[in-house]
């Protein structure tokens, strides 16, 4: 299979990213807490058929529902009466809210001043009130991608729903712990135009939630991704817990439509859900908008300037990077571009709030990892695991207390490289320059007649990481004429 | 129609000093006159205050896309009536519009509950009027009343329902269980706690249960309504026996003093205790009543002197819901007795009640309650305070003469009273 060119074929891909929020539950006061024992009690309920406007759920479809399934909800003695739909929802959860709030800042989108709490009809049972409440807190934000500028189109505050546990020919079972745990959702815009920028992407919006306070761990984080291609049709795949699968599900899948479309077929719009290895299988058809409406047993949520100067206060700090900022330390655009594509941005920063030395770290990330592994023939991999952060962050806290010298880090990180531990690698035996001044005109002495960049090269394989380029270059010209 | 005034419902523009955002301009609720309301494309809604919006420009009009629905009627399935009298089951959610808003015609009824016509013809429906329960008196009592009698006496119908909010519901079924006389037929009060926008609701496992009862052989007033938090049986309750018991759960109404009549399953009945059969027979109307009459609720250390004011305004009988067996402060400058003696005197009918819901009242076990009693108080057993208060003011619209109203406060009319309590876990 030739490689498809994502321009060519005009992919388009936007990424949902559901991620719980580490509160108490969304609308009461109840533990966001996933359990393993058995539960205290159950109930029983129904489901029926919600009446039937223009784009509302067929009440005759919903009828059949109704009329076959229970649903069983296991509670426990810390599940509370909102949980089980017996009293109406308390006022949304204000950490969980300033949590949105912040991401909403993080990722530049705009915050409405008034929104409405709304019902998301449900009507698989996951919910015990038949909706999902859910608020749109801002839009029209953005991120910076290597590849150019992602928008940000909406983003929500919502309650998770009820973990499904099992079912029978006539009863589904639902556990009520997960119920009302809130999630923001992220929604991009299509923006995304190939593979490794969807990864870009899922990435930075990654780094940026977890530098909030949300649950952190298995079933934590869910992601959808969108992708079609021009004569293809919108696919969502579901479920994609990595970044790394997501470059491989937007290859695979952009692939997938690639084929059809030659073969003169028609792409249906579906859901499909992600494989292990980025392969995806239908799930079920793309299901039409859900009705939505008003929770009215709530007010209106009003978010003052207030609120959003407090919540700025208190912003995790590190985010928010761009281009710009990097470009503004005098990064080449070259470097730039590989801090974003290789991930090393927050490291960048965390490294330059230590020492103010853009171009040196900037080096030590992308540079001299590389140099060291083709010169020393170490796999990239075994490199990247031993010149980790914490061991990058001792050398350049070792380069900021002058225990070495700038021009001897790369060779610190050779010897790092090379298994020794950061502590005894920043260990250079001195030499006085004096004795490394005899041992320079000695190598002088052996090979006459080259040129003072040859002898340079000889100098500094011989001496490697004892003396700087500079001092051998000046001992090196009192020596050739 | 470019220049027409952006209405709710419309399809406009709104224009902010940056932004401009485009949606469905939604109905504001009435204490938000300040903000508008957006639902934007994506279904979400949101808002803006007023002063910060250049200007609302219409862009086009939203259809209403609300289809009409007919009731289906099919000469096998019994006939029923219904009263819909407002409450949350008789509201629905207007999504063009953004507002709650009550049903207006019957055929809205079919198709919100579908299931209620399964088993049953709705062959007449009457909407009285449209309240919220707490917004009820005597005179909405009496008008429910006359409809009702007026097709309990239609040889079509075997019985009816009547939706119902359901915060004071338990004075309408009392007030209906001493207005209906001779009942022959099934007169089902019914509710929902939750509302029928919601696949939760428990509207339908009501309503259905609502129309067995009210083809069923118990020609009784009840309320019928959720047994217990789960969607599968629910109770039919005495109407005079009967009370709201939680402020928003399904199961809020408890039978107090006395046991349901029914279970009712939603294909089948189950019959629990005694009740009226089906009969045949005119149901007549008594419904008169007298209104210049209070509940009053007795807290610790509380001035005698608010008495002053029902005997000022001419009272006619006053209901106390009292501490435990029937007490009332007695001793010292707060007591009691004397003002309630003084009242007595001018004419006021003095009941007496317990605020511990459950249980009787008692003159005899301590002394204070003993010179109450002696005074011409009367304890009224074990009925419920709502109910005692709805047959006061029925018994002093018969007469006011003081004898004659201790007993017929104290003749068992519809179920009020009960000579024996059962273990009942509370």
């Amino acid at each position: 299979m030739p490689e498809i060119n994502y321009d060519k074929v005009g992919l388009k891909v936007g990424l949902e990213i559901h991620q719980q929020l580490d509160t108490k539950k969304l609308f009461c006061s109840c533990p966001s807490m996933l359990r393993q024992d058995n539960p205290d009690f159950t109930i029983h309920r129904k489901l029926h058929a919600v009446a039937g406007e223009t784009g509302e759920i067929d009440p005759a479809v919903m009828h059949q529902v109704s009329l076959k399934k229970e649903f069983v909800y296991e509670g426990y003695k810390t599940t509370c009466l909102v949980e089980i739909d017996e009293e109406p929802p308390h006022p949304v959860n204000n950490e969980a809210l300033k949590i949105v709030l912040q991401i909403s800042i993080l990722l530049n989108a705009k915050i409405f001043p008034i929104t409405q709490i709304m019902r998301k009809t449900v009507i698989d049972g996951s919910n015990t009130s038949g909706f999902q409440r859910t608020v749109l807190i801002a839009r029209d934000g953005f991120i910076q991608t290597s590849h150019g500028k992602v928008g940000i189109e909406s983003i929500c505050l919502e309650e998770d729903s009820a973990r499904i546990i099992g079912a029978t020919e006539n009863e589904v079972f639902y556990r009520l712990d997960r119920l009302g745990i809130p999630l923001i959702e992220i929604a991009t815009a299509p923006d995304i135009k190939n593979p490794e920028q969807a990864k870009e992407v899922a990435l930075q919006i990654g780094k940026i939630l977890r530098s909030c306070n949300v649950r952190r761990g298995l079933g934590t984080i869910r992601q959808d991704v969108n992708v079609s291609i021009k004569k293809g049709a919108r696919v969502e795949i579901k479920g994609v817990q990595k970044p790394e699968l997501i470059e491989k599900a937007v290859e695979k899948e952009a692939e997938r439509q690639f084929q059809i479309i030659s073969m003169e077929g028609k792409v249906d719009s579906e859901v499909r859900k992600v494989l292990l290895n980025g392969e995806t299988e239908f799930l079920r058809p793309m299901p039409g908008n859900a009705r939505m409406y008003p929770e009215t047993d709530l007010p209106l949520l009003k978010i003052s300037r207030d609120m959003i100067n407090e919540v700025k206060k208190d912003l995790p700090k590190l985010i928010g990077e761009s281009e710009e900022e990097l470009r503004k330390l005098e990064l080449n655009q070259e470097m730039i571009k590989l801090l974003f594509s290789e991930n090393k941005v927050e490291e960048f920063k965390e490294l330059l709030a230590v020492l103010n030395n853009p171009k040196l770290i900037a080096k030590i990330l992308l540079v001299f990892p590389r140099e060291i592994a083709s010169r020393e023939t170490i796999p990239m991999e075994k490199i990247e695991k031993l010149l980790d952060a914490s061991a990058l962050l001792f050398v350049i806290k070792s380069l900021k207390e002058k225990k070495i010298k700038e021009s001897e880090v790369k060779h610190v990180l050779e010897k790092i490289a090379n298994g020794e531990s950061p502590r005894s690698a920043i260990k250079i035996e001195k030499e006085d320059l004096n004795n490394l001044e005899e041992k320079i005109h000695k190598i002088i002495r052996e090979k006459p007649g080259l040129s003072e960049n040859a002898y340079m090269g000889l100098v500094m394989k011989e001496l490697k990481g004892k003396i700087s380029g500079k001092e051998a270059m000046e001992i090196i010209k009192k020596y050739v004429k | 129609m470019p220049d027409r005034k952006p209405q709710t419902g419309d399809y406009v523009e709104i224009h902010l000093s940056k932004l401009i955002y485009l949606g469905i301009l939604l109905e504001v609720p009435g204490n938000e006159k300040g903000v508008v309301l957006l639902k934007l494309d994506s279904g979400y809604n949101v808002g803006f205050n007023r002063k910060d919006i250049l200007k609302i420009k219409f862009l086009r009009k939203i259809k209403s896309d609300e289809k009409n629905f007919e009731i289906k009627k099919s000469s096998e399935k019994p006939n029923i009536a219904m009263i819909i009298t407002g409450g949350t089951i008789a509201s629905r959610y207007d999504s063009r519009t953004g507002g709650v808003k009550p049903l207006t015609k019957p055929e809205e009824l079919f198709k919100y509950y579908p299931e209620l016509f399964e088993l049953v013809n709705v062959s007449k429906i009457e909407i009285p009027f449209m309240k919220a329960s707490e917004d009820m008196d005597f005179k909405d009592w009496q008008k429910i009343a006359r409809i009702a009698s007026g097709f309990l006496n239609d040889g079509n119908i075997k019985g009816i329902i009547i939706t119902h909010g359901t915060d004071f519901l338990h004075y309408t079924s009392a007030a209906l269980s001493f207005f209906l006389k001779n009942l022959s037929k099934p007169v089902v009060l019914t509710y929902s706690q939750r509302s029928s926008d919601r696949a939760s609701s428990d509207a339908n496992l009501n309503l259905r249960c609502a129309a067995l009862a009210a083809i069923s052989d118990i020609a009784e007033v009840m309320i019928v309504g959720h047994a217990t938090t789960n969607d599968d049986y629910c109770y039919a309750m005495p109407g005079t026996k009967t009370r709201k018991m939680h402020s928003s759960a399904r199961d809020a109404f408890k039978t107090i003093n006395g046991k349901p009549f029914a279970k009712i399953y939603g294909d089948r009945i189950e019959i629990i205790s005694h009740h009226k059969k089906r009969e045949k027979g005119k149901t007549k109307i008594d419904s008169k009543f007298e209104p210049r009459i209070a509940l009053i609720k007795i807290y610790p250390g509380q001035n005698p002197d608010l008495l002053d004011f029902y005997s000022k305004k001419k009272y006619k009988g006053l209901v106390l819901e009292c501490s435990g067996l029937g007490h009332v402060p007695s001793s010292g400058k707060k007591s009691w007795l004397k003002k309630i003696k003084e009242i007595q005197k001018k004419g006021i009918v003095v009941c007496i009640t317990s605020q511990t819901i459950f249980g009787r009242v008692d003159p005899f076990v301590y002394s204070n309650a003993r010179e109450l009693f002696e005074s011409g108080a009367i304890y009224l057993e074990d009925m419920l305070a709502e109910t005692a208060f709805v047959k006061l003011g029925w018994i002093l619209a018969r007469t006011k003469n003081r004898e004659e109203v201790k007993k017929l406060m104290l003749t068992n009319f519809a179920g009020e009273l009960n000579e024996k309590l059962e273990f009942q876990e509370i």
